[in-house]
């Protein structure tokens, strides 16, 4: 990749706009969701090149005030990828508004599920089960170290990626989305994401079996006796039927009553 | 410590994570329990109770956050909650985890309640955006955002705090013994529920083995989470480049594949 020079404006305006991209979430509501935010961080971008074109600087405004909603590291890809394209209808004409409504609404599944898929559920699950291993010992850095690898991350990846989305424009989703990597890298993610979860459940998860049958003069500990078959098979097959209850649709809401009435009734029946 | 002054800490500290996360910093970063609940201990004094209470509650919470759009249980006011009344009544750390999923179930109603709630402002902010005025606009919605919006979570919070703890534990002595029993065998079945989203979420049939791998790297061969996640993000890379590779090759043969057709074409 090529290095760009900027100019004594563009520095400044994405300066701001990349503290601005903090605020994706000001003002969340379920009918925009993020489009304050956007709007927010859009600001320096329009104030920049509209000027004092004051009907245009309305008609941008209010492109960037519908419906948005991504993760919000891509958040600010496609916040500089607006600036590139804002800054082209002005200056070339070659991109009409509706084209810049449109590039933004086509970007934000894809780029929601990606980053989803590497920060929230790859990402953040290494760091939590860092933190979680340190802490649970007691030992207060885990706190720091999961706010520097998931927190700070966040915000190195908005610095990143809004540069990148002002310079490398439109066709940057396409290459990777034509070159057919976007599938291979979800999959790698999710066999970190996957082994992770995986020892994370084997540390915390348990079925605590306190069950012991009386036969004649020898009692027998169910729980030795299933633990003997694998380690922690209950814990396991829980984790399995969870699964396969919220695959059917089941709301986690219904899990947790759920579970509550099992360990009640276990407990009233000497299971627990 | 007074119940009134936890009360007021545990209602600050809800506030400020509150406006930090989502609106300010980061996206469920500084809102999670592994964060709230250190800090929270110590304000309250117990530090080291906070930091253990912290990691318990990560793993509950872990999967159970912002599925979606929806979330089922609100990790910031279940953290308050279970560690404030955990450290304040001297409890076992698990009765404060066995009350911190029904508070958080409970929260995450009345937050999407105030969330569809404020949808009714949505063209207001509209009008303001394209006033022309944009620090106005800035402004305004700073101050709904660090301001308003976190009254009616804050609200519910300090009263939860100042009455509730007590009550509860009242209630909570006076049950029989079972009662206990199962909550505490409730606590550790629920973090599966959490890490049964997450698994459904990134789980495909190619590569789902590798939980197992996981789940026997700890079980089995007892490691820790940091040496797994280096044998699992080798795994990932060489699987990226080997799939790359691959999809080139595909790629390159494809290429060549059809110039051998418009070779025979020539020939023909």
């Amino acid at each position: 990749m090529e290095k760009r020079q900027y100019t004594q404006e563009e520095k400044k305006v994405l300066k701001s706009m990349f503290i601005r991209s903090h605020l994706t979430f000001l003002s969340f509501n379920m009918t925009k969701m993020e489009a304050n935010g956007f709007t927010i961080t859009m600001q320096p971008a329009i104030e920049s090149i509209y000027g004092d074109d004051e009907e245009a600087k309305k008609e941008a405004y209010a492109r960037h005030q519908n419906f948005f909603n991504t993760h919000a590291v891509p958040f600010a890809f496609i916040a500089g990828l607006a600036y590139a394209m804002e800054k082209e209808h002005k200056e070339k004409g070659s991109i009409d508004g509706q084209m810049i409504e449109s590039i933004k609404a086509a970007l934000m599944g894809p780029t929601a599920g990606m980053f989803d898929s590497m920060f929230f559920n790859c990402l953040r699950i290494i760091a939590a089960g860092i933190a979680i291993g340190l802490c649970s010992q007691g030992n207060f850095l885990g706190v720091p170290i999961f706010i520097l690898l998931y927190g700070i991350t966040q915000s190195i990846g908005k610095y990143i990626f809004l540069r990148l989305g002002y310079t490398y424009g439109t066709s940057f989703i396409d290459q990777i989305f034509s070159s057919g990597l976007m599938a291979t890298l979800t999959k790698s993610a999710s066999v970190l994401g996957l082994m992770m979860v995986g020892a994370m459940t084997a540390t915390t998860v348990n079925v605590p079996l306190n069950w012991t049958i009386n036969v004649g003069q020898t009692s027998v500990v169910v729980g030795d006796v299933v633990n003997s078959i694998f380690p922690g098979i209950l814990s396991i097959g829980l984790l399995f039927l969870l699964m396969s209850l919220i695959k059917k649709g089941k709301r986690p809401v219904w899990l947790i009553a759920g579970i509550f009435a099992v360990a009640m009734l276990g407990a009233l029946a000497g299971i627990f | 410590m007074s119940i009134m002054t936890a009360a007021v800490i545990g209602t600050i500290v809800y506030w400020v994570i509150y406006v930090l996360d989502p609106y300010i910093f980061s996206w469920q970063c500084i809102n999670r329990p592994i964060v709230i609940a250190p800090a929270l201990g110590l304000l309250l004094g117990d530090f080291q109770t906070g930091i253990i209470m912290g990691a318990a509650l990560e793993s509950i919470f872990m999967g159970i956050s912002a599925i979606g759009g929806q979330i089922p249980a609100d990790a910031l006011s279940a953290t308050v909650v279970s560690v404030s009344y955990t450290i304040l009544t001297g409890a076992d750390a698990e009765t404060g985890l066995a009350i911190a999923l029904p508070i958080g179930t409970v929260m995450a109603s009345v937050n999407s309640m105030f969330m569809s709630l404020w949808s009714a402002i949505a063209p207001y902010w509209e009008k303001l955006a394209v006033s022309g005025k944009p620090n106005k606009f800035l402004a305004y919605n700073l101050i709904f955002s660090c301001v308003i919006a976190p009254i009616p979570g804050a609200l519910v919070m300090f009263f939860g705090l100042a009455f509730g703890v007590t009550g509860l534990n009242n209630a909570l002595a006076a049950l029989p013994p079972f009662v206990m029993a199962g909550l505490g065998a409730a606590s550790s079945m629920m973090i599966a529920i959490g890490f049964a989203i997450l698994t459904s979420m990134i789980w495909s049939k190619e590569v789902g083995c590798f939980f197992f791998v996981g789940y026997v790297m700890v079980k089995i061969l007892g490691m820790d989470s940091l040496s797994i996640a280096i044998i699992g993000a080798a795994i990932a890379i060489t699987m990226f480049f080997r799939e790359k590779s691959m999809i080139d090759m595909k790629k390159e043969l494809m290429a060549a594949g059809v110039q051998q057709d418009e070779g025979e074409e020539d020939f023909f």
